[in-house]
């Protein structure tokens, strides 16, 4: 498992590095607008739409891109949409 | 005994094998809809029950429990309790709602309203005064805890000249955003016995950050839900929170299972699906983002 993971992010490097880089952003931003909820829901929209964006960028690149793949991310990101919705709009 | 149709039931919705076409089957395409049709089912539920929208609207904040906490924390430093106060409860009330008529955040009003003018109003007539602020924060541990992080707000919980406390917890429209607000009052009484005219009055506030937002108050229509006291309410906020975490928790667990016992039996890169590995940074993202969510900010 760890060897796969070393071999993965060396491969796609860029890749991870970018998604890790958008998710420190998140946090900072979140961080940041503190106490306003609907800026606080914005940060997390976008975060998400990157998130989906960024999956199938990389399936893409990867030539392993299908439906299926798509509407993986799209599912997770939208779960975790609608459920830290409730939090923020409570 | 053993129960091998439990124990296959498990390793269907976590271990990747054949049967599940080598993914566990808590990660398939008709779990994640399941899962985001619950999420779907929640979110209207919270907003169209009638019960739940009045009752959730609050967060889990409650006064006794704030002002536990707050005590709590001068016992720390052998400070005598303080007493609950009506009249203190009554002028943060007062400011509360002042602030979402006024539509602003802030210790000062937008028409030079000062925190005391709401304590003497009241009717307490005070010695030493001092007010905290706290708004959109999920539990009353962490508006706290954010206060006794805050150097200045700390000051006043820590204040050995206070006597008095009250508190309210209003829920209202601030800036167009559903807002709970939280307002702490301190104070000690004038002695009776000495009586200046006018009286030598001290007021402190913790004033980190004085930035009033202020918009036409014509504009804003505010709308007072609920005062904290008055309200019994289940712990929603508290429910959805957990839940949350519960939820991620779990999507974590089974993606690091699947992950191991695809890599160990080889399909890793055979199977055609999402990686468990951006999944897994997203989840961590998410657990982070959940928890700065949780706290609001304090003025």
């Amino acid at each position: 498992m760890i060897k796969f993971l070393k071999k993965e992010l060396e491969k796609y490097f860029f890749d991870y590095l970018l998604l890790f880089t958008a998710g420190i952003f998140f946090i900072l931003s979140l961080n940041l607008f503190r106490g306003e909820r609907f800026l606080e829901f914005i940060v997390l929209l976008s975060f998400i739409s990157f998130y989906i964006v960024w999956g199938i960028y990389h399936h893409l690149i990867n030539d392993k891109f299908h439906l299926k793949i798509v509407l993986e991310y799209i599912m997770i990101g939208f779960i975790f949409l609608f459920l830290l919705k409730i939090i923020i709009f409570p | 005994m053993k129960f091998p149709h439990l124990k296959n039931f498990f390793y269907h919705l976590f271990i990747p094998k054949e049967e599940n076409n080598f993914r566990s089957k808590l990660l398939h395409l008709d779990f994640l809809s399941y899962y985001l049709l619950t999420a779907l089912f929640l979110t209207f539920l919270f907003k169209t029950t009638p019960l739940l929208n009045i009752l959730g609207y609050a967060t889990d904040i409650s006064i006794q429990k704030l002002y536990e906490l707050t005590n709590q924390e001068r016992q720390k430093y052998k400070l005598p309790p303080l007493k609950y106060n009506e009249k203190l409860s009554l002028a943060a009330y007062q400011k509360a709602l002042d602030m979402f008529n006024k539509n602003y955040w802030a210790h000062f009003g937008p028409n030079g309203e000062t925190p005391w003018q709401f304590i003497l109003n009241s009717g307490y007539q005070y010695e030493y005064a001092g007010e905290n602020l706290a708004k959109n924060f999920l539990f009353s541990q962490n508006v706290v805890s954010a206060w006794m992080n805050s150097p200045t707000h700390r000051d006043n919980i820590l204040k050995k000249e206070y006597t008095d406390i009250g508190f309210a917890v209003v829920n209202g429209n601030l800036n167009g955003e559903p807002t709970t607000l939280v307002v702490q009052i301190f104070g000690k009484p004038q002695n009776n016995t000495v009586v200046i005219n006018p009286p030598k009055t001290k007021a402190v506030i913790a004033d980190e950050r004085n930035n009033a937002k202020i918009k036409n108050p014509e504009l804003n229509k505010p709308e007072i839900l609920a005062r904290n006291e008055k309200q019994k309410k289940p712990p929603i906020s508290s429910f959805f929170f957990n839940f949350n975490l519960v939820f991620i928790v779990l999507l974590t667990i089974t993606l690091i299972l699947d992950f191991y016992f695809a890599d160990k039996i080889g399909v890793l890169n055979l199977r055609l699906t999402g990686k468990n590995l951006a999944h897994l940074i997203f989840l961590v993202f998410m657990i982070i983002g959940v928890l700065i969510i949780s706290k609001g900010v304090i003025l």
